[in-house]
């Protein structure tokens, strides 16, 4: 086999591993959009050397303990301390405002992965004095990212590019303030996760568990057909307070979106709405 | 949710160093085509999410932009794959983006956008490999080959980065080679096969 070929994916066995994954274990693949979908399981598929998805299913069926493992491979963590800081930018000078006079600011993190956005969110709410009232909830469908995000702890050949980043939203502002270095990890201050939870939550399947005055969901909704975004930002907007914000990813569209009618934009570039009072 | 999209013919540009002013001279003298997209993957910087549909100058009349997760594809159109993300085309008509691991370094990936045509079965596509300094689209060019789409090589002499064609050529051998000036010819070449 060529070194670049993914092993195929038949949609016969495709459809055994949405049945898998429904029936053993609650999860409903059905509606992510295909093309990436079957792109990640070959990755997968490649990275274990198994040579068809059949293997992997039966090794769902046969190993519950593996289930973590594999929602961590498919699941995607590309993420950053204030990746496309431009977006940030944005927040703090544009949403922020509206949202400093309130008695309390509960964000939700949806699809956090390793944590870095709710670091970048501790920050930016540190910087602008917010961080006294805001109450955080950063979930995700992988344990295991999760468990890493809980750490604040990655590799230190990130450091120049969230340095970067970082001073791309705070000119002159140092990585350091908030960080150490110990044995080759990027370590950053606790008490930037002090009033943060993390919790395990799957928002295909599972409601919100509160209320919000801002809710960021970026690069969760490109994974999902149409159909799923539809009902996923419909969740999102509806735990959103009257005046409440919501932040996508730059690339990211509410075009499918029937509760796009209940949000104005206040920055359409970079994907920052407010829901209507 | 239906579509009814799939009659556009795709018309894939991969490309990296080197491919910019050839993909560039392309867009700006291709006759507009109303039953035609033009999607080009191009490597470049992660950082400039912004100025690449301008650097593009006039066109015959297309309409030109950078897709949002899951624009529908529709013919007088010429869309980028956005930076730092990579672009697929769906089945039922729409790109998909994604952020999962670079190919080859690279994100957004020729291999991706292009084994994405070929798993989707779209009925009709061509494609062309442009200069390019490492073998990102070789690949996925190759899968379209065996999948029976038309496929297009630069000519490695005339590639200003030759290594992208001849990772390609290394695999097969396509329906046509071609030096850059000729790539408006080739594409009206696969549009009346």
């Amino acid at each position: 086999m060529f070194i670049d070929a993914l092993p195929e994916i038949p949609d016969s066995e495709l459809e055994r591993f949405f049945q898998i994954m429904l029936t053993q274990y609650g999860i409903d693949f059905r509606e992510y959009a295909p093309a990436s979908l079957k792109r990640r399981l070959g990755t997968v598929l490649k990275r274990y050397g198994l040579a068809s998805l059949n293997l992997l299913n039966q090794r769902l069926l046969s190993q519950p303990e593996y289930l973590d493992h594999f929602i961590n491979e498919i699941t995607v963590s590309t993420t950053e301390l204030f990746r496309d800081p431009s977006a940030w930018v944005a927040l703090r000078q544009q949403a922020f405002p509206l949202l400093a006079g309130l008695p309390q600011l509960r964000i939700w993190h949806v699809g956090v992965s390793t944590g870095e956005e709710v670091l970048s969110m501790a920050i930016l709410l540190q910087e602008s004095g917010l961080y006294a009232k805001a109450q955080l909830f950063a979930t995700d469908i992988d344990r295991r990212a999760l468990d890493q995000a809980q750490k604040a702890a990655y590799p230190l050949r990130l450091k120049g590019l969230y340095q970067q980043n970082l001073q791309a939203v705070f000119p002159g502002l140092s990585l350091a303030k908030y960080t150490r270095e110990e044995e080759g990890k990027l370590i950053f201050h606790p008490s930037l996760l002090e009033r943060v939870r993390f919790i395990h939550h799957n928002i295909v399947s599972e409601s919100p568990f509160g209320e919000y005055e801002l809710v960021l969901c970026r690069n969760l909704l490109i994974y999902f057909t149409p159909t799923l975004q539809d009902k996923v930002v419909t969740k999102l907007v509806d735990s959103l307070v009257p005046g409440g914000i919501l932040m996508i990813g730059t690339k990211e569209s509410l075009f499918w979106c029937s509760a796009a009618k209940r949000l104005v934009s206040l920055n359409e570039i970079e994907r920052i709405y407010r829901k209507r009072l | 949710m239906i579509f009814q999209r799939r009659d556009v013919y795709l018309w894939l540009l991969g490309g990296s160093a080197g491919s910019f002013n050839p993909i560039r001279r392309f867009i700006q003298q291709m006759p507009f085509q109303i039953h035609v997209a033009i999607v080009i993957c191009m490597h470049r910087l992660r950082s400039l999410r912004m100025g690449m549909v301008e650097a593009m100058g006039e066109t015959k009349g297309w309409v030109i932009s950078e897709p949002d997760d899951k624009t529908i594809i529709q013919g007088g159109h010429i869309y980028i794959a956005p930076a730092d993300y990579h672009l697929l085309v769906e089945p039922e008509g729409y790109f998909s983006l994604s952020v999962d691991e670079p190919v080859h370094f690279s994100r957004p990936s020729i291999d991706v956008l292009l084994e994405a045509v070929v798993a989707a079965r779209w009925p009709r596509a061509g494609a062309a490999l442009l200069s390019g300094a490492n073998k990102d689209g070789a690949w996925g060019l190759y899968r379209m080959y065996q999948a029976g789409y038309f496929t297009a090589v630069q000519e490695p002499s005339d590639a200003e980065m030759p290594t992208m064609p001849q990772a390609a050529l290394s695999l097969f051998e396509p329906h046509r080679r071609f030096t850059a000036d000729r790539l408006v010819e080739v594409c009206l070449h696969a549009l009346s096969l």
